[in-house]
């Protein structure tokens, strides 16, 4: 069985991020940049196959050569093989989707795992297009999953609740924190990480629906008001919330 | 300037992270060295106490007050980075994480890290902090570059490194002539009581005074390049014996081996025993249960020595035996923060139990030099467990820094555990070592900083309180014990 594990490289969490110049991009000056975090719950997810029944896992990425070192992170935690699909051209969501079917497609993987979003561009979609374009089922924002054969039975997290869905492969999964806990790598994954090949494929971004004109930093928040340190303060509290914050 | 003396509102103020609780009639908060020369003037003058808060992470009790008033450093706010001459002019109430966060966008780097990153910048001079990677680069000390210090009699002076030394025993600042005490400080990681050595430099007299001496109120420090990335692993053993011989192996390579990239150099070698790993399961449930203790060791690498130096780090652990399979290795800053992160809880978890039994915290902070470490560590150990106390040991084993504290359940078994704690420090100095490697005395451990130094060595050191305070206003209480001063 073959499961391609899609992963984006971004920005550390806790980095401060500054625009750039070109207002285009970001200032990566003293940034890290980590495996997406959601990401990490979707390589475990499949890397728990691999361990039970076996499979191979095939990690994707597209993006240019700094990708590499994310797939190479995916690689030490455990996963068979890398593919970057190479680029350094901007994309939206739905031109890295149909990047990413495609690569599927050819490897002829029935299950694919992606994280939630990615914590960059923060949209949330790439998974769902990936399976529209593909026609495979999908489960977005799973956090339990169970394979039975070719039968999935998944969880989701509603308002108020879980949701229990049940659908079989070809199937998109993408996770959301609680799936799993992801693994550390060890110091032989990590060995066998820099024996591991990274496939190479240039790619070329077809059309884009969404243009990017500029970024730019959010307001910077209020600073918070302290209204008392005892009960006298809660009238006061509750009508701010009400009339200023309108949240009550 | 805000003061304030509501003890409703003033509460985290009479108290720190040992638990260590006091009083007090007000709370000021100055934004300016002059500001805080007048307020000390003023005490001067009516003789009242004056104690010194910095974020209040501090383990000895430093910043809690008896009576009198509290000066709060939170104003102290300002912060400049020169990114050319990597240094910063930062004021004590920076937060160190700030600072670390700042520097790191540029690229730089400031290495200091006393594991608790809450706390002020000025609580790290006053305590000459140090931490996990002090093994490599010492103390807080290290990266100061100049002060500016308020005297207790009101004076401000700024103190920059190389421009003052001792003389035939005789440091000077303004009109005072310090005498300096003929002491031996021990030749292990040292933060109890002043820095004493023939020929030293005034800055290092104030660096670790617990503000006995003054209240720093800016430093310039130095910064070094921001390194490219780390090996950085926390390596799990099922057997005791081999994980403390992995240290000690891992120790001597790293101090043979400092000026060679190539070869392994630990910047930290930081140690959990199993009852530590116990203490941290429910939050970390990946420690399995057949592990005994926990290396977590980090070394600087670049994509030149990666290769080459986690070959080296992967024969020296297959050699001593770790779990390869379920010890962690860092891939990113991401899983490297959550090593710290790891580290960071057993410490805070200490403190929020004795906090939640409403005990002091009963917790070693001895170093002896390297040869004697094995040895001391089994001492206190054995010492423990033959009295039934539960403990938690860890610590900054590079550098042979045991922090073994001990968790009394009641009364009964807290006063054993103190008296456990002065034989493990009488042991720690027999060794030739410390009783305080990084918290410093405070009012906590003076009985314990006695068995260290004679009552006359004491007497000589608390003559330099005396002459820069004549009427004893500033931190009073720290230190030195009352009898010192008649
Ligand atoms: C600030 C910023 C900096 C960036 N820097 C770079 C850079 O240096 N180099 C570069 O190549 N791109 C860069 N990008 C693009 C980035 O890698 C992602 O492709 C993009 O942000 C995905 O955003 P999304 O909201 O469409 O994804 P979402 O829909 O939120 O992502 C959902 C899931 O789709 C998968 N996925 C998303 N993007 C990719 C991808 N590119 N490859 C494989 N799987 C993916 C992941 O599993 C992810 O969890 C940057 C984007 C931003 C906003
Ligand atoms: C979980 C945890 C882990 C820790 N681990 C370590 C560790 O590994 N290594 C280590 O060294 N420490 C450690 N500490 C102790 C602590 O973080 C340090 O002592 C810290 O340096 C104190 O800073 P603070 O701002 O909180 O000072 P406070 O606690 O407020 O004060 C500490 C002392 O410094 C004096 N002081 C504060 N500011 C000034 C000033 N501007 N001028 C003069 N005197 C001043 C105070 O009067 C007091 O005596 C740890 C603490 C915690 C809670």
């Amino acid at each position: 069985m073959k499961i391609v594990v899609c992963v984006s490289h971004v920005p550390d969490s806790a980095a401060k991020i500054n625009i750039g110049a070109d207002e285009k991009n970001i200032d990566k000056n003293g940034v890290s940049f980590i495996l997406n975090p959601y990401d990490e719950f979707a390589l475990e997810e499949a890397l728990k196959i691999k361990d039970s029944i076996g499979a191979d896992v095939v990690l994707v990425s597209v993006g240019g050569d700094e990708v590499k070192e994310t797939i190479r992170k995916g690689l030490a935690m455990g996963a068979d093989s890398g593919i970057l699909l190479k680029t350094n051209a901007y994309r939206d969501s739905i031109s890295t989707a149909k990047l990413i079917a495609e690569e599927i497609k050819l490897q002829g993987a029935n299950l694919v795992f992606l994280g939630k979003q990615s914590i960059d561009g923060d949209n949330g979609v790439v998974g769902q297009l990936v399976a529209e374009i593909l026609g495979f089922n999908s489960v977005s924002v799973a956090v339990s999953f169970n394979l039975n054969g070719d039968k999935i039975v998944a969880e989701r997290e509603i308002e108020g609740g879980r949701e229990v869905v049940e659908t079989s492969l070809p199937a998109v999964i993408t996770a959301q924190k609680g799936l799993n806990d992801p693994r550390y790598a060890s110091l032989k994954g990590i060995m066998a990480a820099k024996k591991k090949v990274i496939d190479e494929k240039e790619v070329t971004v077809s059309e884009i629906g969404v243009e990017l004109i500029k970024l730019k930093k959010p307001a910077q928040k209020q600073a918070g008001k302290i209204l008392g340190k005892d009960s006298s303060a809660v009238p006061e509290l509750v009508r701010l919330l009400k009339e200023e914050a309108k949240v009550i | 300037m805000i003061i304030n003396s509501n003890k409703s509102q003033i509460l985290d103020f009479l108290v720190d992270a040992a638990n260590v609780k006091g009083d007090c009639d007000a709370v000021y908060f100055p934004k300016t060295a002059q500001e805080i020369s007048e307020i000390l003037i003023e005490a001067n003058k009516k003789k009242t106490k004056v104690t010194i808060a910095g974020n209040g992470t501090g383990l000895t009790g430093g910043r809690v007050p008896q009576s009198g008033i509290v000066i709060s450093m939170a104003k102290f706010n300002d912060f400049e980075i020169d990114e050319s001459r990597k240094i910063a002019k930062v004021e004590a109430g920076v937060l160190l994480s700030e600072i670390k966060s700042k520097v790191e966008e540029k690229n730089l780097f400031y290495p200091p890290d006393p594991t608790e990153n809450n706390c002020f910048l000025g609580g790290t001079i006053a305590t000459n902090a140090s931490g996990a990677k002090s093994f490599k680069y010492g103390p807080t000390r290290n990266f100061i570059n100049s002060i500016e210090i308020v005297l207790p009699n009101g004076e401000i002076h700024k103190i920059s490194r190389g421009e003052i030394f001792a003389v035939d025993g005789m440091l000077k600042i303004g009109d005072f002539q310090i005498k300096l005490p003929k002491i031996q400080m021990p030749k292990v990681k040292h933060a109890a009581g002043f820095y004493i050595k023939k020929d030293m430099d005034l800055i290092d007299l104030f660096i670790g005074s617990e503000g006995t001496l003054g209240i720093i109120t800016e430093a310039e420090i130095r910064l070094i390049e921001k390194p490219e990335n780390y090996f950085s692993a926390v390596l799990f053993f099922d057997d005791e014996v081999k994980s403390l011989e992995f240290v000690a192996e891992v120790r001597e390579k790293s101090i043979r081996n400092r000026n060679f990239d190539d070869e392994i150099n630990a910047l930290a070698i930081e140690y959990f025993d199993f009852f530590a790993l116990q203490f941290l399961k429910i939050e970390f449930p990946k420690i399995k249960n057949h592990h005994k203790a926990a290396v977590w060791v980090e070394q600087e690498i670049n994509s030149a020595n990666e290769e080459i130096l986690t070959e080296k780090w992967l024969e020296i652990i297959e050699h001593f035996e770790a779990d390869i399979e379920n010890s962690w290795i860092a891939t990113d800053a991401k899983t490297r923060r959550e090593f710290q992160d790891f580290r960071h809880a057993v410490s805070w978890k200490i403190s929020e139990y004795i906090t939640r039994k409403n005990f002091r915290k009963v917790g070693t902070d001895t170093a002896v030099p390297n040869d004697k470490f094995v040895e001391f560590y089994n001492y206190s150990r054995s010492l423990v467990e033959s009295q039934n106390i539960h403990f938690v040991a860890y610590g900054h084993f590079g550098n042979s820094h045991l922090h073994l504290n001990m968790l009394p359940e009641n009364e009964v078994e807290f006063t054993k555990s103190k008296e456990i704690y002065k034989q493990i420090c009488q042991k720690a100095v027999d060794f030739g070592g410390t009783i305080s490697a990084e918290h410093g005395v405070g009012k906590l451990k003076r009985e314990y900083f006695e068995l260290m130094f004679s009552d006359e060595e004491i007497r000589e050191m608390a003559k330099i309180k005396k002459l820069l305070d004549k009427n004893l206003i500033l931190n009073f209480g720290n230190i030195f014990s009352e009898r010192f001063f008649n």
